[in-house]
């Protein structure tokens, strides 16, 4: 797992880091949040008008400095599994898509719940995917409050890590009450983290009330934060990759600082995409355009700190052709630039729109990128020379011990057709998306993840019916959402 | 010569640089141009053939905000010289806009608005974050034939349905028409809340429009 490509050099980087850092003296940000105001202030920022702080380069380096340069997340029985370091790479899926296209009909339609169960069964089956998002936005509970049954059923159904996403700061506080009572208490998953929550900021200078109460939340519970601002080139940030990525890297330095100063050392993971630009023919927010691919990888390795990172999604209506183009695209420049936790596979229509046959598709990409990029080995055993010399010029391998010994060791497709013309034609003669919508049949109805306790299961319900019971009494409109 | 200074005003609209619009409203009002004829015969035309342009992905939608703000530029030196002689540009029809509260994105509807302006409809923008009732409110006190409302979240689009309601209940409609934008809101959507039209861009939303005001 070695990065091969960088797409920027190291002087590059440090031009943006400077850049960001003028950004941040010059012109400042927002923070819509009393005690974010209240640290900078106190450690030396100067807040211009009411909510709006300029903040000095070293404020920055100092909480550079301080930061943990690696984040490893644990599955749900306490392993450790996903080292977020150095050219690491881990694939999983997005969140929160509006509509799913059903691989039982090919049918776009709205999701339920039962959708977010099996899209978070399928990801525990598929053996390339490492973490779960939830996919789907369930349209049959209270949209307030979708995040806790999200979050139940993802605690239910896989041991692997949750990326969490949640519209307002108390959604966020009950997943992380659930997640603990999944751990065993507040100090074992923080010493054992296996969930972390994605966090979206309006944009790299205006840090919204919600982003910054869970910045401060999960740094003061010493839990991983994923702290992403927004920047759309050409609406509210510049249309060019740099100009974009500097703005929103401004947003995340502002983030780190804050963080750094509610506790020293809470650690932080980086967004790995970003100098992205609207479609300016269509307004549509395009997820695997060419232009920014690997910049925002380069720049937080350039920093040494893990990152969040996008592949797997396109663009697409249906899995077709385009679909697994840009999806495979995506996902090996994500591998090949060390993109630590990749996400969004199985996403299409930009996002709006989630599909577990494309899921599939991108799991078998995941393994073809796992091999294509593993070292190989140059040994005595590999070399064979003993062999070459043994068979001669007029022999075969076939028969031999080493042949069977080691022909696993090479990667075998599960959807990828290899057959010949009529093997195909006898096996039905199917498209790509085809097969896969058949794999997650199959899954479906073979695999099942181990159960919680029920002690653990009720726990948990209880937190899904205090928020249900919570937002029944208050009917006052909520401020957050998706970002569609 | 008249053909002339007309191409003129309808290039400065295709180009967008409201400098120039302005410049060339100016030097139709020296030359004695009727004002209503320029923007008929000159600008109008410039908006049509960009708009053409647009639909057929040759021009980006910032092309087509300068368009709109040239356009702006145009009326705005003519404008004057209209009300004394006491005309004036046929207005479409009254559109009263905002972003629903909740919610402040303001590019969508911002462009909206630019457009719908640069097309002949009056419009009153209400910015973001518009409560419920300000929508009913500002529709009955200016006679709006429209009311567009923009969310861009899945928990903002539910104030979409409580404008439609209440316009309803208020009994603005079906003579005020309501009509829906916004990244998550679809044709499907504005149906189910019985909103009158639903544009996926700024020129659908024009279109949508100037056909429900003609209806």
């Amino acid at each position: 797992m070695k990065s091969v490509w960088a797409r920027l050099t190291p002087e590059q980087c440090q031009q943006l880091h400077n850049a960001s850092l003028e950004i941040l003296e010059r012109t400042g940000v927002r923070l819509f949040n009393d005690e974010a105001l209240a640290l900078v202030r106190k450690a030396g920022a100067k807040v211009v008008e009411g909510n709006h702080v300029r903040i000095p380069a070293c404020l920055v380096e100092q909480a550079l400095s301080t930061v943990p340069k690696s984040v490893t997340l644990h599955d749900r029985n306490g392993r450790p599994v996903m080292p977020l370091e150095g050219n690491n790479y881990f694939f999983g899926p997005g969140s929160d898509c509006l509509n799913i296209v059903d691989h039982r009909s090919g049918k776009r339609r709205k999701p339920v719940l039962q959708d977010v169960v099996e899209a978070i069964r399928v990801c525990d089956a598929l053996d390339e995917i490492d973490f779960v998002m939830s996919m789907f936005l369930p349209s049959d509970v209270r949209q307030e409050i979708a995040d806790r049954y999200q979050m139940e059923i993802m605690l239910h159904n896989t041991i692997k890590p949750i990326v969490l996403v949640t519209y307002e700061t108390s959604g966020c506080v009950d997943a992380i009450e659930m997640a603990e009572a999944v751990a065993g208490g507040a100090n074992a998953l923080r010493e054992r983290p296996f969930v972390t929550c994605y966090i979206n900021v309006t944009t790299g200078l205006l840090h919204n009330a919600d982003a910054l109460e869970k910045l401060l939340f999960l740094a003061e519970k010493g839990l991983p934060a994923l702290y992403i601002p927004v920047v759309s080139g050409g609406t509210t940030g510049p249309i060019t990759v740099a100009g974009g990525l500097a703005l929103s890297n401004a947003g995340v330095l502002a983030g780190l600082v804050i963080s750094q100063l509610k506790r020293e050392g809470a650690p932080l993971v980086v967004p790995g995409f970003g100098g992205d630009a609207l479609d300016m023919r269509t307004m549509v927010d395009p997820y695997c355009g060419p232009d920014p691919r690997g910049t925002a990888q380069a720049l937080a390795h350039f920093y040494h700190l893990p990152m969040f990172s996008l592949g797997g999604a396109s663009e697409s209506k249906l899995v077709d052709q385009q679909a697994g183009i840009e999806a495979a695209l995506d996902m090996l420049i994500a591998a090949l630039s060390g993109g630590h936790i990749v996400h969004d596979c199985g996403y299409l229509e930009s996002g709006l729109t989630g599909s577990l046959a494309q899921l599939a598709v991108c799991n078998e990409v995941a393994g073809w990128i796992r091999h294509a990029c593993h070292p190989v080995e140059v040994s005595a055993e590999t070399l064979a020379l003993y062999l070459i010399d043994q068979v001669g010029p007029d022999g075969q391998f076939l028969k031999l011990p080493h042949t069977r010994s080691h022909m696993r060791e090479r990667w075998y497709p599960e959807l990828f057709d290899r057959c010949t013309y009529s093997g195909w034609l006898d096996g039905g003669g199917k498209t790509l998306g085809e097969r896969a919508a058949e794999q997650v049949s199959r899954i479906l109805t073979s695999h099942h993840c181990e159960s919680l306790s029920p002690t653990v299961a009720e726990s948990i319900r209880q937190v899904v019916l205090r928020a249900e019971a919570a937002s029944c009494e208050s009917p006052t409109p909520v401020t957050g959402g998706r970002y569609a | 010569m008249r053909e002339e200074q007309f191409n003129t005003m309808g290039q400065s609209i295709v180009d967008g640089t409201p400098e120039s619009a302005r410049k060339a409203a100016s030097k139709a009002l020296e030359l004695g141009i009727d004002p209503l004829e320029a923007i008929k015969r000159g600008f109008v035309p410039g908006l049509n053939r960009i708009g053409e342009q647009f639909n057929r992905g040759e021009v980006f939608l910032p092309d087509l905000v300068m368009a709109g703000e040239a356009m702006k530029a145009a009326v705005a030196v003519l404008e004057p010289e209209m009300q004394k002689r006491g005309t004036q540009r046929e207005v479409l029809g009254k559109v009263v806009l905002g972003t629903v509260k909740g919610d402040i994105h303001e590019i969508g509807k911002s462009l909206v608005s630019t457009l719908l302006t640069a097309s002949g409809f009056q419009v009153f923008d209400l910015g973001v974050n518009v409560p419920i009732e300000l929508f009913v409110e500002k529709a009955r006190e200016l006679q709006a034939d429209l009311v567009g409302v923009s969310a861009l979240l899945t928990t903002t689009m539910q104030g979409q349905k409580s404008v439609v309601e209440a316009l309803d209940r208020n009994g603005l409609r079906p003579r005020v028409k309501v009509i829906v934008g916004g990244a998550p809101v679809t044709r499907d959507w504005a149906e189910k809340i019985g909103a009158d039209g639903y544009g996926q861009d700024a020129m659908a939303a024009v279109a949508l429009a100037k056909s429900l005001v003609h209806k």
